[in-house]
């Protein structure tokens, strides 16, 4: 629970931000959300980021046979380069999105079963590589080099509850 | 020398400049772009009798049958064996095994066993943290060591070691060892040698004169790459100042890999390819950009990995050429650098 403190501040900084877009010109296509309804939308979001980062490391058994992960050539959803998608890649001779990129990893380096390239679980994996790329520019076609993500201090890259374990407890 | 390399160095000198002299002089000397060394030219009073050592890296082995990457790790051995001249020895730069399983080491070992010369090899964490180097111990003997080859003393250290976080929480050695596996595990932090071995290492080299011609071999870096990934180890500052009195030290190490150099200070810092899959270069600048390789082409299977071989000079210089199983080397890599 949020005390009313807390809730009275976000809710003025709320109406500070579309103040703000406002005197930029800017319109809302509705009103604006909330900060308990962008709350539950970034909770959401986390959420599937969450789900991403376990697929990314193995969760699913039917993603791989010879036991190779995502996150054993991409650390950190490195080299994965999201938002240089769509683009041409030579394994297909055509211009693929990203979710058919993570297909292509899945059935031949590891030699496991593709994903519904509509489930959620490829969303999944869609919204963890995407949240570590965020603020990348975006440069569809980009096909030679291997672009960075952002920095991640420690942890997973995203706020989840710690483990206790370790490092990963860090404020 | 190419465009490209004459354009980095440039660059580079440009920014080095800005940053002072200092770091320039540190970080310049040491590699084959034209800067003449002094520091190197004084060295090599007592002479190395000239020979060259192999390095292979990273196997990574799985334990099901006839899994991929034991192929890899045969070509690599294939292909240090029909080097020539043939290498004096094989140092192994550690992660025999992916999961720490004793079926998986047997095998690296058995694979190992094939090459012609003899193989010294340190632990890397994927060998150690499902019963804590038993059965690597008993595969592969002492973690620790060092030899004097041609003139050249050489020093093996295990870098992986990371403090107890498995005790308390009464973690499995399964569980333990799974966390250890990930690149980027948020939870065991930086690894390093532990005070135990500095202890060693001061020891081992306590009689040996400034002149004498060190290589350091680790599986991580000794310098701070990339922490979170454990490109670095915690101790490094501290294996350097044991270190320091030497005119000239190489380290070469594994964990990376991929191709990388650097220099600070009196030692210069050499990273070996993998045998199982080539890793990123992490969101950080590097001193030397040009010494890293193309970009792997996920559709070739085995793009980005093999092994290398550095010829070491009387003068205790270094030729190093990285030997990729495919067209992995930019022009400036191709025929080798020094160090």
């Amino acid at each position: 629970m949020m005390s009313n403190t807390t809730m009275k501040t976000e809710w003025v900084v709320g109406m500070s931000v579309a103040a703000a877009l406002l005197a930029a010109g800017a319109t809302w296509a509705r009103p604006p959300f909330t900060p308990e309804e962008l709350a539950e939308q970034k909770a959401a979001l986390i959420e599937s980021v969450a789900r991403g980062y376990d697929l990314w490391h193995g969760a699913r058994a039917d993603m791989t046979t010879n036991g190779l992960a995502c996150g054993n050539c991409h650390p950190d959803t490195a080299a994965a380069n999201p938002q240089t998608f769509p683009k041409y890649m030579t394994m297909y001779g055509k211009v693929i999105p990203f979710r058919e990129m993570v297909n292509w990893c899945i059935e031949n380096p590891q030699a496991g079963a593709r994903l519904d390239v509509n489930s959620d679980d490829m969303v999944a994996m869609e919204a963890y590589a995407y949240y570590l790329h965020r603020g990348k520019e975006i440069t569809p076609g980009l096909a030679a080099y291997q672009t960075t993500p952002i920095v991640v201090e420690y942890g997973t890259g995203f706020a989840r509850k710690p483990t206790g374990l370790g490092v990963d407890t860090k404020p | 020398m190419s465009d490209i390399v004459d354009r980095s160095r440039r660059n580079f000198l440009s920014f080095a400049g800005k940053a002072g002299l200092t770091t320039l002089v540190a970080q310049a000397v040491g590699i084959n772009l034209g800067v003449v060394d002094i520091v190197r030219a004084q060295t090599g009073k007592r002479g190395v009798e000239p020979f060259r050592f192999a390095i292979i890296s990273d196997a990574h082995l799985y334990s099901m049958p006839d899994h991929k990457f034991d192929a890899q790790l045969a070509d690599a051995v294939a292909q240090v064996n029909a080097m020539t001249p043939l290498p004096d020895f094989v140092l192994f730069g550690g992660d025999v095994a992916q999961n720490g399983t004793e079926d998986q080491l047997v095998k690296g070992k058995k694979i190992l066993d094939d090459l012609k010369m003899p193989l010294k090899i340190i632990p890397g964490e994927h060998d150690w943290y499902l019963d804590m180097g038993e059965a690597w111990r008993g595969l592969f003997g002492e973690e620790t060591w060092s030899f004097n080859h041609k003139g050249v003393h050489f020093i093996g250290l295990n870098s992986i070691l990371v403090k107890d976080f498995w005790t308390e929480p009464g973690l499995t050695n399964l569980e333990r060892m799974t966390i250890m596996e990930m690149l980027e595990s948020p939870i065991p932090g930086p690894w390093g040698v532990h005070e135990k071995q500095l202890e060693w290492l001061a020891k081992d080299v306590k009689d040996l004169a400034p002149d004498t011609p060190v290589v350091i071999f680790t599986h991580s870096p000794l310098w701070d790459y990339y922490p979170r990934w454990n490109f670095q180890t915690s101790d490094a500052p501290e294996i350097r100042e044991i270190l320091s009195k030497f005119q000239n030290v190489m380290s070469y190490h594994g964990h990376v890999h991929q191709t990388l150099y650097n220099r600070i200070g009196n030692m210069s810092s050499v990273a070996a390819l993998g045998t199982a899959w080539p890793w990123p270069y992490p969101p950080v600048e590097l001193a030397f950009p040009e010494t890293r390789m193309n970009r792997a082409d996920p559709s070739i299977s085995t793009d980005g990995m093999g092994t290398q071989v550095i010829d070491l000079s009387e003068s205790f210089e270094g030729l190093v050429q990285y030997k990729p199983f495919e067209d992995s080397l930019t022009p400036f890599m191709r025929d080798g650098f020094k160090v």
